[in-house]
């Protein structure tokens, strides 16, 4: 099977039509939300962020942007490889955050509810194969 | 969306407390004040906050409270403030303490430049929650451009007087300890005091009292305090948690009670003989009833701690019992958490009551005195949440006084 390569478009298409086909509106407990993931020190130096945006439980964008990033109800920043070991499934983003690898922006109660979600949507995207 | 101001007889405009406090800040030239007392965080909040916590008030607009992130949630549904407005914070990457505060800080400033008050200083009641030396310095890094001046005055002069509101709920509190109060006198009637442990005094005192709708035993000196025998009578033994010992014929009973509604606070100590009572018990008794009754009378506007401390060892030393009393007759209260200093920090050692303090219609505090005969194992306590008025004093708590013999 082809790879994509991480963080171009082409990988954020995939990921989102595996996350739209494996992710139901009830496993995506209905929510309604943004969220943007800020990747700092990409291998050509530059910072990228990944965009969701998800409502009534569908992810209905996932764009990689660069530049200005847009604003989302949860921000969660950290180092470029820091994301690979976690899209690969060899850090957990809940051990990345309570060791001070990632930062998150936003409010921590609703994103206390919100993990597991998140934990869902990062098990599909490990499975995207990926050339990091 | 905060909570609409619904008004009741325990409803307090939270919203114009604030906006006081942020008419003091104008006033002192502060840009956003840092909160992080327990009194500060009741006061402004009005939710229990056990965990470290703090509140940011900006010039303008709602505060937002910080908590433990896994009570946030229901300080949230408790306070008057909206989810929005209480956060938790985690050890995690930017959800720790100090990122979110010197965030929210940052955002009441001028690009970083401007005042923030904090709370500092030192207490003798150890959940105090001043900032911590710590904090204070994780804070000044973080905000490099900011000045921080101490500001808890601005709290402590807009608490002084008490809210139509904030007296109900004291009312209501005294009337809670009233009934663990006839709730002991009941069990330890007819004998009943035989066998029975302090804690088990406490026990069912506690269990009254959250029956009659009490959410706490809020004292932090153990909960209820409860002595017996000798205990009652430790010299200056003003604080005494329950222990194991059981209550015996011909010794004394000391019934301290803590209740809590709405954190507006109950606190009345109640006295008893068991058993075989001697006359030499039934003077110290005596004393001790005539003592308080006149330190009722006493309290009025105008007068002062040293003033009445004075009238009060006049009469001691009259009767005979001065060696016996502990010279001071009152504590702060207030909302959860201010429980200690009268007035304002402005008496001759910081930090503690101004003996000086002139009482003002709408301040309360704690009547409270402590007759303590160690060479004779006896001693009894007063303790009774009491309101400033014009004409003297309203005491919270109802249960007749007397030292009752059982």
């Amino acid at each position: 099977m082809d790879k994509f390569k991480y963080l171009t478009p082409e990988w954020a298409a995939e990921v989102l039509r595996r996350l739209q086909s494996e992710l139901t509106q009830d496993k995506m407990k209905h929510l309604t939300s943004s969220m943007l993931t800020v990747y700092q020190d990409c291998p050509d130096g530059k910072t990228r962020g990944v965009y969701y945006q998800m409502e009534d439980g569908v992810v209905t964008e996932l764009t990689v942007r660069e530049g200005e990033l847009p604003e989302a109800e949860f921000v969660i920043s950290g180092d470029y490889e820091t994301f690979a070991r976690i899209s690969r499934a060899e850090l957990g983003s809940r051990s990345a955050l309570m060791g001070g690898k990632l930062r998150l922006k936003g409010n921590m109660v609703k994103a206390l509810s919100l993990a597991a979600i998140v934990d869902r949507l990062n098990k599909v995207m490990s499975t995207v194969p990926t050339e990091f | 969306m905060p909570r609409q101001f619904v008004p009741d007889c325990y409803a307090i405009d939270f919203a114009k407390r604030i906006r006081d406090v942020q008419d003091e800040m104008a006033r002192c030239n502060i840009d956003v004040y840092l909160g992080s007392r327990l009194r500060t965080l009741s006061w402004t909040l009005d939710a229990f906050l056990p965990w470290r916590s703090y509140v940011v008030i900006p010039s303008s607009g709602l505060p937002t409270a910080f908590t433990f992130v896994i009570d946030a949630a229901r300080v949230a549904d408790e306070s008057w403030l909206d989810g929005d407005h209480v956060l938790g914070f985690a050890p995690m990457g930017g959800q720790d303490q100090i990122t979110l505060l010197s965030e929210c800080l940052a955002a009441g400033l001028k690009n970083g430049r401007g005042v923030v008050g904090i709370e500092s200083g030192m207490s003798n009641y150890l959940p105090e929650g001043n900032l911590t030396h710590y904090e204070y310095e994780r804070l000044e890094d973080a905000l490099p451009d900011a000045r921080f001046v101490n500001a808890h005055d601005i709290v402590d002069r807009l608490s002084l007087i008490k809210d139509e509101g904030t007296i109900n709920r004291f009312r209501k509190a005294g009337c809670i300890v009233d009934a663990g109060h006839r709730a002991v006198r009941t069990a330890i009637s007819d004998g009943g005091y035989r066998g029975m442990t302090e804690t088990e005094i406490a026990g069912l005192a506690a269990y009254a009292m959250r029956r009659a709708g009490s959410e706490w035993e809020w004292s932090f000196t153990g909960g209820n305090e409860i002595a017996t025998g000798y205990r009652t009578g430790l010299s200056g033994g003003a604080c005494t948690p329950a222990t194991r010992r059981k209550c015996r014929s011909g010794e004394s009973l000391m019934v301290d009670l803590h209740a809590m509604f709405l954190l507006g606070l109950g606190d009345h100590a109640h006295n008893y003989l068991l058993g075989r009572v001697t006359k030499r018990q039934r003077w110290h008794a005596q004393n001790f009833v005539d003592l308080v009754k006149l330190c009722l009378k006493a309290y009025r506007p105008g007068t002062s701690p040293s003033k009445l401390a004075d009238e009060m060892m006049i009469f001691c030393e009259e009767r005979g019992f001065a060696e016996y009393m502990v010279p001071g007759f009152e504590h702060g209260i207030g909302m959860m958490g201010d429980e200690w200093r009268i007035g304002m920090n402005d008496g001759p050692f910081p930090y503690w009551t101004n003996p000086d303090h002139i009482y003002r219609t709408g301040e309360m505090l704690i009547c409270a005195m402590q007759y303590a005969c160690a060479e004779e194992n006896i001693g009894f306590r007063y303790e009774n949440a009491i309101l400033i008025t014009a004409g003297g004093c309203e005491i919270m708590s109802r249960f007749p006084l007397s030292v009752d013999e059982v």
